[in-house]
């Protein structure tokens, strides 16, 4: 591979040693800048998602997170705070959300953003990364959570973890959407309104004065999905 | 294990003669100058500087090895330990190195990195070997400590003297990941591979001993694994490459529950029931669920002609697992179902699922016009079905009222459920350039799919249906303007909205309206302001839910490094965020109507400033910051994090350095559950 590979052709600029005789990858449109890039790095199986993802759409192309010539962790940084930097660079409103006091531990450097998204692209919404046959990569780490159960909690294959958690970082613990577990529960158990809606299911016995009822996966404890119990009870 | 890791590492560094070994080039610069020298046609070329060899710098890397002091956690230890959690001690920060044998017949190059090792809740270590065009083999492995104990979970009426106002649902897992892949004849037409990974967790916690009615939290250990293997080939040819893959994978989970407590626990229940106090003298239950299954995968992208991308993407896959329970318990317990009160039971329980799953997406990019025009087509099938059938044997011995004997009593029951999900996509975008620096971007998204699940228990003044079905229907109109000056300025503009109405939950995007305003400005060079506003605003009018959702994100930002004065620098960010949800219910209970309303008016702010070294003997580097989180509404809460840091070099190829942060986290509806602690890091990076 020679500079050329990326640069076009070089010999003019070899004449004049001027910066506008040579084509420069990283101050082109994004769409030309991928274009060089993927004549060679077409064939990775993360660009299936490719034209999907948003940073596509979004017109950042390639060298705005791989820098080619300022050695091999610029190129392709491995360490998670490196990753992590990278990311915040843009998205810093999401970066603000990992300040929170429960959130998945990024400001340590103990994960990285790609560890659960795909920068190039994902057929899952939010550019989630997959692993094993195509789930959500939540599941690399939470593998008790995977299933197949044989009593599924919906959401978890409708609407994924971010129907209850706030995978970012939440004020609440368990990084929750809500403060109280049994508004994250009630607000689809919730017997009004269910139509179109899965989830219409009032437990009428429950009284929410007392504090028993107010943790619900304080009974159930196999809230993402249950091998015994269809009440996720056990 | 530790230690003899850090004496490993430190051997080949003692080796080393770091005067002697020179700055090494990047190997990237190394490939490519004798390259770049010979697709340069100058006439009378320079005699090139010997590039670099492998022999000079064989070995290249950094080793950041240290000690962190933790003062103490004031408050709540398992709250830290949920949040946080680092330790103290001796720690080996972060190691990576390449080595580049001069002349080997297997190996050309090794990479090795480690971060995070020593107590740390994050382990990682990976090897990437290669020989050019003969094979690549990459190696990866992490230790994940899983930890959650947190008191406002749990129910303030347990009164289990052994388990006092600990979380009733609490883990202290640690889980390991294992990644292996051969690649054989890297850069060739055809590229056989093989890989396998395995994720197991292990490790115990509290949960709640559920007998009928009455819940005793007792301790449990947790024990699950999964085997992947995978065999594929890729076939990379100039405009089309192919990637088929067979795999499978095999998964064990098993749970165990114990209470053997020397007095019999109440459980929370702590009333007398028809004159009797229940209680749990000692109990056990099991789990053992084994699964396995194969799946199938075909990757495809092409490039035919110069303005036209496809890909697809295909899976399928049917996993199928079998599940044993055994429960058996002594105490005094009752059914309210019979009623009566029984003194010991036994349950067996055996259940199967299979749960095939054929997934496929299809994307194609068509860049007519000199790419000024990009038509993007995308579509995507997601099916999920799940059966699962369980058979239940119960034995009771009920208890006769001031008799010792009992009667024997035994339930069995078949349970067979079904869930279905099934979600489709399709999306056209256009995208034109309407100028160099001005693209508009426009689309219509259309999501679609249909769900079965069961219902546990059936919907008041229902038929009496053993499941519950739902719709999913969204339109989604998008649009977007994207503007970047030559230099200074760079603005992005999202928008989508959508007034759908069905979808799977009550509180689903429904009809929403979702926007994005993302800038960057950088006046000078060294100096960038980047402001980015985001908005959600979703609503469900249905007259019996009533939701409503909406939630903004402000952000300014600043970062400064200028070049007048080396060494000072300024990276600062502020965010405020507010969350606004309302959503009616029915309380169970009392089957009347309620409002949940849950707010969050939140700050954040990040700051870190590098102060511009004295002209001392040993100039150090000072960054000052840290960052900081307030909430009020619902759960509002204060988190802090400040910082100092110190470095400074010792010698050509290390640099020693401090640190002190401060960990604080309170919350004035949970006092008990806030912590303070200090931490202090030092340590020496050594660059080879």
């Amino acid at each position: 591979m020679a500079c050329e590979s990326c640069h076009g052709p070089g010999g003019k600029h070899a004449e004049t040693t001027s910066a506008d005789d040579i084509l420069n990858p990283s101050k082109l449109a994004a769409s030309r800048t991928d274009q060089i890039c993927l004549k060679c790095h077409l064939n990775q199986p993360t660009q299936v998602g490719r034209i999907q993802g948003s940073h596509l759409k979004n017109q950042v192309s390639c060298t705005a997170c791989h820098a080619v010539h300022k050695g091999a962790q610029a190129l392709r940084p491995t360490r998670a705070s490196a990753i992590n930097e990278k990311c915040a660079h843009c998205h810093k409103s999401v970066w603000a959300k990992f300040q929170k006091p429960y959130k998945h531990r990024l400001p340590e450097g103990a994960m990285s953003c790609v560890d659960c998204h795909n920068p190039h692209g994902s057929v899952l919404p939010f550019q989630i990364r997959t692993v094993a046959a195509d789930e959500p990569s939540c599941f690399r780490c939470h593998s008790d959570k995977r299933g197949p159960f044989v009593f599924e909690h919906p959401p978890m294959k409708t609407d994924g973890c971010g129907a209850c958690h706030e995978p970012h970082g939440s004020a609440n613990p368990r990084m929750l959407i809500r403060h109280e577990v049994r508004l994250v529960c009630l607000e689809c158990h919730a017997n009004i309104g269910v139509r179109n809606n899965i989830g219409g299911v009032p437990p009428a016995f429950h009284d929410l004065r007392s504090a028993q009822f107010q943790n619900c996966n304080v009974c159930h404890t196999k809230i993402h999905g249950s091998y015994v119990d269809a009440a996720l009870e056990r | 294990m530790r230690n003899i890791l850090l004496l490993a590492f430190a051997l080949p560094l003692m080796a080393q003669e770091p005067a002697a070994t020179p700055t090494p080039a990047p190997a990237a610069t190394q490939e490519t100058a004798p390259a770049a020298a010979a697709a340069t046609p100058t006439p009378a070329p320079e005699p090139a500087a010997p590039a670099a060899t492998p022999a000079d710098n064989w070995l290249t890397g950094t080793l950041d090895a240290g000690w962190r002091f933790t003062t103490g956690v004031a408050g709540d230890f398992n709250t830290y330990r949920s949040v946080v959690n680092l330790s103290s001690g001796p720690k080996l920060f972060g190691a990576n190195f390449t080595i580049q044998p001069a002349k080997n017949r297997f190996v050309d190059r090794i990479d090795f990195s480690a971060n995070s090792w020593g107590g740390d809740p994050y382990n990682t270590a990976r090897v990437d070997a290669r020989r050019e065009g003969l094979y690549e083999l990459h190696f990866d492995y992490r230790n994940i400590a899983y930890f959650n104990f947190l008191p406002s979970f749990a129910d303030p009426g347990t009164v289990n003297r052994a388990l006092p106002f600990l979380d009733q649902y609490g883990f202290d897992i640690a889980r390991r990941t294992t990644d292996f892949r051969l690649d054989l004849f890297p850069g060739h037409r055809i590229v056989p591979y093989l890989a396998f990974s395995r994720n197991g967790g292990r490790g115990d916690g509290t949960i709640d001993y559920t007998v009928q009615s009455n819940e005793y939290t007792v301790p449990t250990d947790y024990s699950d694994y999964t085997n992947e293997y995978r065999a594929g080939v890729r076939f990379e040819f100039n405009h089309w490459h192919l990637t088929l893959e067979q795999g499978g994978y095999t998964s064990q989970n098993n749970q165990a529950l114990r209470s053997g407590s020397p007095v019999p626990n109440p459980g929370n229940v702590l009333t007398p029931i028809l004159g009797q106090q229940l209680f749990l003298t000692s109990g056990t239950e099991f789990y053992a669920v084994r699964g396995d299954g194969l799946f199938s995968r075909a990757l495809f992208t092409a490039n035919p002609v110069s303005w036209a991308d496809i890909s697809a993407q295909f899976l399928y896959s049917q996993p199928h697992m079998t599940a044993n329970f055994a429960q058996a318990n002594l105490g005094n317990f009752i059914d309210l179902a019979i009623p009566a009160f029984f003194g010991s039971e036994s349950s067996v329980i055996d259940a199967l699922a299979k749960q095939p799953h054929p997934a496929g997406s299809a994307s194609v990019e068509l860049k007519p016009w000199h790419g000024r025009l990009r038509i993007l087509e995308s579509w995507m099938t997601d099916q999920l079905h799940d059966s699962g059938s369980a058979l239940l044997t119960d034995q009771l011995l009920l208890s006769k009222q001031g008799a010792t004997g009992g009667t024997p009593l035994t339930l069995t029951a078949l349970d067979m459920e079904r869930f279905v999900a099934t979600y489709n996509q399709q999306e056209t975008e256009l995208m034109f350039d309407v100028t160099p620096m001005l693209t508009l971007r426009g689309g219509y998204r259309y999501v679609w799919g249909d769900a079965l699940a069961p219902a546990s228990i059936t919907v008041e003044g229902s038929t009496g249906a053993a499941t519950e079905t739902g719709q999913l229907r969204r339109s989604v109109g998008i649009g977007g303007v994207s503007f970047r000056s030559k230099t200074r300025f760079r603005a992005t503009v999202d928008f989508e909205a959508s007034p759908g109405d069905r979808s799977y939950f009550r509180t689903s995007l429904n009809d929403y309206q979702r926007a994005r305003i993302m800038t960057r400005y950088t006046p000078v060079a060294g100096l960038e302001f980047t402001a980015r506003f985001s908005v959600l605003n979703n609503q469900n009018p249905d007259p019996a839910i009533q939701y409503s959702l909406l939630a903004r994100d402000n952000t300014l930002a600043v970062s400064w490094s200028p070049e007048k004065w080396k060494g000072l620098g300024l990276s600062g960010d502020y965010t405020r965020s507010t969350i606004h949800s309302n959503i009616s219910y029915l309380v169970p209970n009392t089957f009347k109507g309620a409002i949940s309303d849950y707010r969050e008016n939140a700050h954040t702010a990040t700051l870190l400033a590098d102060m511009p070294s004295p002209h001392w003997a040993i100039a150090p580097k000072v960054s000052l910051g840290g960052s900081l989180f307030q909430s009020a509404g619902s759960r509002p809460a204060r988190y802090y994090q400040p910082l100092a840091r110190v470095a400074f070099p010792v010698g050509e190829h290390a640099q020693f350095y401090g640190e002190w942060r401060w960990y604080a986290l309170s919350q004035p509806f949970y006092m008990y559950e806030g912590f303070r602690t200090h931490q202090f890091v030092t340590g020496i990076r050594w660059t080879m």
